[in-house]
């Protein structure tokens, strides 16, 4: 064996590595059981709690005084309230159908075969449609479904979906105009990103809902709802832009001009070397800043509209439920949870696909 | 850069005061005359709560509001456009309660709020006549042996922080020399909770709230209410300012559930007394004889519908807080003055 030679690393199996990290001195041997002690002793309780001794059914509420477990009733009894707020209860399927459309079409968007404009557009102007007929209603002899009785899960997905399908074009023609040439356009952008950046998400949506109204003409005002979707996708934008601007900056000068020796036009640069090198690059913080976006939803209840933390506490608002909004809390953390995780592992699955961080 | 400022500040400024003088035009013209806008639109716009607020307004099984508050507000679209079909209640928060009646989002708050001098003389808004009165009490544990306020001395009382509540123990404490600690939670639920959870010897809150509380307790008969109130509020439904008409007629719809509650006329016998009125005033309010209608701009059986779909103010009480709720909380100081209560129905004449 010489000195030039690279030794590969020994192989040290699986249950060699967990001695070494955990189990390598006797304190360390102390510290390891005390934590799996806890761990375990805290799982058996929420275990216990959650699933052993709780009472699932709403007809069985009267036995939840006595069980020391969850009281899984309350749900059962009011879950409509939280996926759906205030919809009418006949026209249920409605909004089931709608929100089943909305997800798949989130979902749909994330598979690479619609990464092209036309297909995007197209899915999502289906989508949205169909999501739309069917919550509002007035066509198809289905009854008109006004937006103040909106609520719940579908009020979440409903303004998540349409501040980001706003928000996501508006993001990327800011953060274009921003690093225009041009130095009115570049100033401009920047004071309008800036402005959006400077305010609380909360003053804006208070001013759309509460403000506007007396100030802008009636014919402009529209419907509250569609007021605070609007001024969240400008801040969602605002943030995105500078997201997707630090993409941008961090593509090599020289590529830009490579293309434009070959004589390629503004919007073919753009379009196929700036953008999809931009997104590659700021992956993380998008999908970061939709992750916010998702959880943020839960301040329109502030300007009163009853999304799902809303409806949660009108679940348990009420006579005989009001001791049991714990588990309302947990049902709808476990809501968000799935919304957010499979968001987060869906970043993860397309930054390995792109390859981000080994380029 | 010194001249692009001195040109921006003052078009930022002066497009600044255009939009405020555009606000405050908007705003009278929405003062006009709300009886008018309501029967034109044909839906009544009246203000529900983003969540609940039990008994008051809360959400039923079935995805409807329900609630004292909410009766009226049924009750009052009864009197206006027949029936409460085309009852719209639009969900806002506490903060959004006045900007959105200023703005048109509502024609009326009904929604335990109560009348302020504050409000009432800066916020442009009217009040009705009180249509409810809620008492600040404190609760405590039956075992502290006595109910009276000095019983406290060096304790501990839970409250939720920021709320007028919480300064009213402050104060109230403070007058009368009693040492006390006060722990602040943001959420209703947490301080319930800690009371429950004994890290405090008594809980402070507003009457219908405390007495449920009180209920989903394990014993509600180990609590006891303290024996002095700390204030009472009268809760009052809230109008623009400067639409007289619109006034009468929420203080009017009021007042017919209670002369109707005074001449016992429920909504199961309104159509006997309506057939054979015991003396002018029943004649009067269901119509018998014109008048109560023309005066307000409404149809003369306006007060017979009300109380024939919605009910009297004992009916509305009993469903929503009293023995016919979850509650099953005593009228108390909401009963008519005949009964031992603060309610004085207006005299029709």
């Amino acid at each position: 064996m010489t000195d030039t030679t690279y030794h590969l690393p020994p192989q040290i199996s699986f249950s060699q590595k967990l001695k070494n990290s955990l189990f390598a001195t006797p304190f360390d041997f102390f510290l390891t059981l005390i934590c799996a002690a806890l761990f375990a002793l805290l799982l058996y309780w929420f275990i216990d709690w959650a699933f052993i001794s709780s009472i699932w059914r709403a007809e069985d509420e009267p036995l939840c005084k006595e069980a020391s477990g969850a009281c899984w009733s309350v749900i059962d009894a009011r879950h409509r309230i939280i996926f759906f707020g205030l919809f009418p209860f006949e026209e249920h399927w409605r909004s089931t159908v709608a929100c089943v459309v909305m997800i798949a079409t989130i979902v749909a968007s994330c598979v690479p075969w619609f990464w092209t404009a036309i297909r995007l557009s197209a899915l999502w102007l289906i989508g949205f449609s169909i999501f739309y007929i069917l919550m509002h209603g007035g066509v198809f002899g289905l009854s008109v479904i006004t937006p103040e009785r909106w609520g719940g899960l579908a009020l979440t997905i409903f303004i998540f979906a349409a501040v980001s399908i706003i928000g996501m074009p508006l993001s990327i023609v800011l953060a274009l105009g921003r690093r225009s040439k041009l130095p009115v356009i570049a100033k401009l952008f920047g004071l309008f990103i800036d402005f959006f950046r400077s305010l609380p998400l909360l003053t804006i949506l208070f001013t759309a809902a509460v403000i506007t109204p007396f100030v802008l003409p009636g014919w402009l005002q529209g419907d509250k709802l569609y007021r605070v979707i609007f001024g969240f996708a400008l801040f969602f934008a605002a943030y995105q832009a500078e997201n997707i601007r630090a993409g941008l900056q961090a593509i090599p000068l020289g590529q830009d001009e490579a293309g434009l020796t070959l004589g390629l036009k503004y919007w073919h640069r753009v379009s196929r070397i700036q953008l999809p090198q931009a997104f590659r690059n700021s992956l993380p913080s998008i999908v970061n800043q939709f992750v916010i976006t998702f959880k943020e939803t839960s301040i329109v209840t502030i300007v009163g509209f009853f999304e799902i933390l809303a409806s949660g506490s009108a679940a348990f608002g009420t006579g005989k439920w009001t001791v049991h909004y714990i588990e309302v809390y947990v049902f709808i953390g476990a809501i968000y949870f799935i919304f957010v995780f499979s968001l987060s592992r869906y970043g993860a699955y397309l930054e390995r696909k792109l390859r981000v961080g080994h380029v | 850069m010194s001249n692009f400022k001195n040109r921006i500040i003052p078009t930022v400024i002066a497009s600044c005061f255009a939009a405020l003088t555009l606000a405050s035009t908007s705003a009278s013209a929405e003062n006009g005359d709300t009886l008018k806008a309501v029967t034109d639109r044909g839906s009544l716009l009246c203000s529900g709560h983003n969540g609940s607020f039990p008994p008051f307004v809360q959400v039923t099984d079935d995805n409807k509001w329900s609630g004292y508050d909410i009766d009226y507000c049924r009750a009052l679209a009864v009197a206006v456009l027949g029936s409460d079909d085309n009852l719209k209640v639009v969900p806002i928060s506490w903060a959004q309660r006045f900007p959105s009646l200023q703005s048109g989002d509502v024609d009326v708050i009904i929604k335990a709020t109560g009348w302020t001098m504050g409000r009432d003389t800066e916020l442009g808004i009217q009040f009705s006549v009180p249509y409810f009165v809620g008492a600040t009490n404190v609760m405590m544990p039956k075992e502290l042996g006595s109910t009276a306020p000095e019983t406290l001395e060096g304790g501990s009382l839970c409250a939720n922080a920021g709320t007028s509540t919480e300064r009213l123990a402050a104060n109230f404490f403070k007058s009368r020399g009693i040492e006390i600690e006060m722990i602040t939670f943001e959420k209703s639920e947490e301080t319930r909770e800690a009371y429950f959870a004994g890290r405090c010897d008594s809980l402070v809150g507003w009457g219908p709230n405390l007495a449920v509380t009180r209920q989903s307790a394990e014993n509600p008969d180990d609590h006891a209410m303290m024996d002095v109130a700390l204030a009472l509020e009268p809760e009052s439904a809230a109008m623009r300012q400067g639409d007289d008409n619109w006034v009468d007629i929420v203080n009017w719809m009021f007042a017919a559930t209670w002369i109707a509650e005074a001449n016992g006329i429920t909504s199961a016998n309104v159509d006997e007394h309506k057939a054979n009125p015991a003396d002018s005033t029943v004649e009067k309010l269901l119509g018998v004889t014109p008048g109560i209608g023309e005066r307000l701009g409404l149809s003369d059986d306006w007060a017979y519908n009300v109380i024939k779909q919605i009910g009297n103010s004992a009916e509305i009480f009993d469903r929503n807080i009293g023995a016919g709720s979850v509650y099953k909380l005593d009228r108390g100081l909401n009963a008519l003055w005949s009964d031992g209560g603060v309610i004085v129905p207006m005299i029709l004449d």
